[in-house]
């Protein structure tokens, strides 16, 4: 089935492709050249009928391959085979009831009125009908985007990304899909061989030039704004399959531009080029544009099949990705200075690229090796900065856990530490276990705020395969992935509370420890932390009963936004009495539990987290520090403040499942 | 160099930016939170998705450890939200309760995945 989709869908674009090009083609490449260069109108009808054919092939190539997507769809969507999905009448309600479906409609409709267009051009060629029939065409190009990733995504992102996709659509269409119809009039230029053909062949291609570029430009913007929306992040490009059909894609777009470098640079002003007008130049620079146009197409069908399969795949950034290589850069942790440098060099290194490439496409080749000296330079230039940023990576670096970074996975987490772990690294995690003795190598101390510099894929990989060539064991065999990313969960979170002790009132903007997310209830409703964060930095409070109950007046007085949670006892509901003290909710006992590795016993009885809007810890106040907790105006100070610095920095959002 | 202009985009989004748009709907959140304990029987399961959902082709179950149903049958997208999903819950005893979910995005991909909650054990 998925074959079959994958077909279809290639049928399909290609077709809408081709149907928008011929007309977009006669309309502003074919009839203006036949007019300027004064050719005889048998010549235009000549072409015209020509590209009528292409036409009407087109349109029945995108009917029969639009009602075969319509029946895959129907099955892919009920989950039943297409036979099934056709006789059980899934089909209507596929066209009915969702957006693809009208959006077919629609296509087929637009389709019925293209062929009356056309029949009604038969009459006479050019005039109203046929740029009637370039805005249907176009129309049922572009109405491609509303069964894409753009149409499907809420929000302004979503608006901006479907118009990219539009955009990228379109100008295939006036790009890609022009090119079987500049083939068949270089072939009728070739044929005839006449003044006539040669003149209008140069003024075509010379129009087509400016279309061309035109178009590229578009389709390369639409291309990277739809790139960035559905990868976004390197790993997503080389490490899933989409990211890798999409290089795939990309790589056969550069040889169709190189192709088309060279019609541009250097063909077409060789046949503009008034002083070689022999019969025999000028016949074979059409053979030879002729023959890069094929080449073009043939390349463009390989993108459109790639776009074919990409379609039935999930993007990039929702599929766990396979990091292939054995480092990885951590451009964070080069100076401000390095990082602007390597900017300038990698835009160096594109310009030296497209020079390159533009140079040799225009024959000049000594401007090309200039560029390509250029080239060799910045790589060279921009090695000794980058250096410091390779780290060893692993095929999980860029894993997104699977279990989230919540109080019941890391709950879950220590107890698997506890039988599995703390034999070598400690009861308390600082590599002293009683086995640690034995070994060659210490085990490391998961306490240190080094672990945050590891992502969670990292840790990943050694969990399961295990460290120095064994002294650490592999725990693939005896723990399942999410008892896995469960104890890398706990130990991300005791070292953030080991971390967190390190934090003063001033507030930080370093990397800081996060807390887990968690569930609790107040007043009748259930919410997570992660939600309340969502509209801004919160205060969170954990306190040992009994409940602070001034300091949370005061705090409520201010008007801020805190959670408080009493921790070291069990949460009493019928507390909530006549005087429920304001803020304090009530969490399930795992939420105590982890909620405790943020709290030091020695704190007197409070702990106040000031939290950003990722749960990261900011700031932090304890009864026992000298100044105490801190006033609530100084508080509703500080929560501005860090949401500035925070907005400034937004998270790349990683989901897990 | 074109891949290049693309790796430098998708560095500069890997070191900066949040990317947004996906296809193929995933569950986002959920209330009760995905593995989360609640104290309470909650009225309602909503679920909150990636993408906006294809109503004729998405559904959702609740069913208790002994595998039988316990909701409510009532399955909508609220108006006005059409990548939410919500279903009603008949009141429920502690224990772990497993939500299974099967729904179409609009861009005509079929997901499901399932998750658990627990009720009361606190």
């Amino acid at each position: 089935m998925e074959g079959f989709l994958i077909a279809v869908r290639t049928l399909h674009f290609t077709a809408a492709i081709t149907l928008t090009g011929v007309f977009a083609f006669e309309g502003l490449v074919a009839g203006p050249a036949f007019r300027q260069s004064g050719s005889a109108p048998a010549n235009a009808a000549e072409l015209h009928s020509r590209l009528d054919w292409l036409a009407w092939a087109s349109l029945a190539l995108a009917l029969v391959s639009g009602a075969a997507w319509l029946v895959a769809v129907a099955a892919g969507m009920s989950g039943k085979p297409m036979s099934v999905a056709l006789l059980q009448g899934a089909v209507p309600v596929v066209l009915i009831r969702t957006r693809f479906g009208e959006d077919w409609v629609l296509r087929f409709a637009l389709a019925v009125l293209l062929g009356l267009c056309l029949l009604g051009q038969r009459r006479r060629a050019g005039g109203a009908l046929r740029w009637m029939a370039l805005f249907l065409a176009g129309g049922m190009l572009a109405s491609l985007a509303w069964a894409g990733h753009g149409a499907a995504t809420p929000g302004p992102p979503g608006d901006l990304h479907l118009t990219a996709d539009i955009l990228h659509l379109l100008a295939a269409g006036l790009w890609l899909g022009t090119l079987p119809s500049l083939i068949l009039l270089l072939a009728e230029a070739r044929r005839t061989g006449d003044a006539d053909w040669a003149a209008v062949a140069r003024a075509a291609t010379r129009r087509y030039s400016v279309l061309a570029v035109a178009s590229v430009t578009v389709l390369l913007a639409g291309g990277m704004v739809n790139t960035w929306f559905l990868t976004g992040t390197v790993p997503a490009l080389v490490g899933t399959e989409y990211g890798r059909l999409l290089l795939a894609k990309i790589s056969l777009f550069i040889a169709m531009l190189l192709v088309a470098a060279v019609n541009l640079l250097r063909l077409t002003p060789r046949l503009a080029d008034s002083t070689s007008r022999t019969r025999n130049i000028v016949r074979r620079t059409v053979a030879r544009l002729q023959s890069n146009a094929r080449i073009e197409t043939a390349l463009g069908l390989g993108v459109l099949a790639i776009v074919g399969a990409l379609g039935t795949l999930p993007p990039g950034l929702h599929s766990e990705p396979g990091w292939p290589f054995p480092f990885r850069l951590d451009i964070d942790a080069l100076t401000a200075g390095s990082q602007i440098l390597l900017a300038v060099l990698a835009v160096a290194i594109c310009v030296c690229g497209v020079g390159i490439a533009a140079s040799a496409a225009a024959g000049r080749y000594r401007r090309s090796a200039f560029f390509a000296a250029g080239l060799v330079l910045c790589l060279a230039g921009g090695w000794p900065p980058l250096r410091p940023a390779i780290e060893r990576a692993y095929p999980t670096s860029f894993y997104a856990p699977a279990e989230p970074y919540a109080a019941a996975s890391v709950v879950r987490g220590a107890a698997v530490y506890a039988e599995n772990c703390a034999l070598c690294h400690g009861a308390t995690g600082r590599g002293d276990g009683p086995a640690a003795g034995r070994l060659p190598i210490r085990p490391a101390d998961l306490t240190e705020p080094h672990l945050f510099a590891h992502t969670p894929g990292d840790l990943f990989w050694w969990v399961g395969h295990g460290m120095d060539e064994g002294v650490m064991p592999g725990f693939a065999g005896a723990l399942n992935p999410n008892q896995r990313w469960d104890v890398i969960n706990f130990i991300r979170a005791r070292a953030a509370g080991v971390l967190a002790l390190r934090i003063g009132s001033e507030i930080t903007a370093a990397a800081v420890p996060e807390v887990p997310d968690f569930a609790f209830k107040t007043g009748g409703t259930q919410q997570t932390l992660k939600q309340v964060l969502e509209t801004g930095p919160v205060l969170l409070v954990l306190f040992a009963p009994p409940v602070p109950v001034e300091r949370l007046h005061q705090l409520a007085a201010a008007g801020l936004r805190v959670v408080a949670v009493g921790l070291g006892a069990p949460s009493d509901e019928t507390s909530e009495g006549n005087r429920a003290p304001p803020f304090v909710v009530t969490v399930s006992s795992e939420a105590t539990s982890a909620l405790a590795l943020f709290r030091a016993p020695e704190d007197r009885g409070e702990t106040e987290l000031l939290l950003d809007r990722f749960g990261k810890i900011r700031a932090r106040w304890t009864s026992d520090m000298p100044g105490g907790l801190a006033s609530a105006d100084a508080l509703i100070a500080d929560a501005e403040r860090i949401d500035r610095i925070t907005a400034a920095t937004p998270k790349r959002a990683g989901h897990s499942h | 160099m074109r891949g290049i202009i693309v790796a430098l985009v998708a560095g500069a989004a890997a070191v900066g930016a949040a990317p947004l748009a996906l296809a193929h709907a995933f569950l986002d959140h959920a209330s009760p939170a995905v593995g989360s304990s609640v104290p309470a029987s909650p009225p309602v399961v909503t679920l909150w998705f990636t993408q906006d959902l294809e109503p004729a082709f998405s559904g959702v179950t609740v069913t208790n450890e002994a595998g039988q149903r316990v909701d409510l049958g009532n399955v909508q997208i609220p108006p006005g939200s059409p990548a939410e999903l919500q279903i009603g819950l008949k009141p429920l005893p502690p224990g772990t309760y497993l939500v299974s979910w099967h729904v179409v995005s609009v861009d005509t991909h079929p997901t499901e995945g399932t998750f658990t909650f627990e009720v009361g054990r606190g």
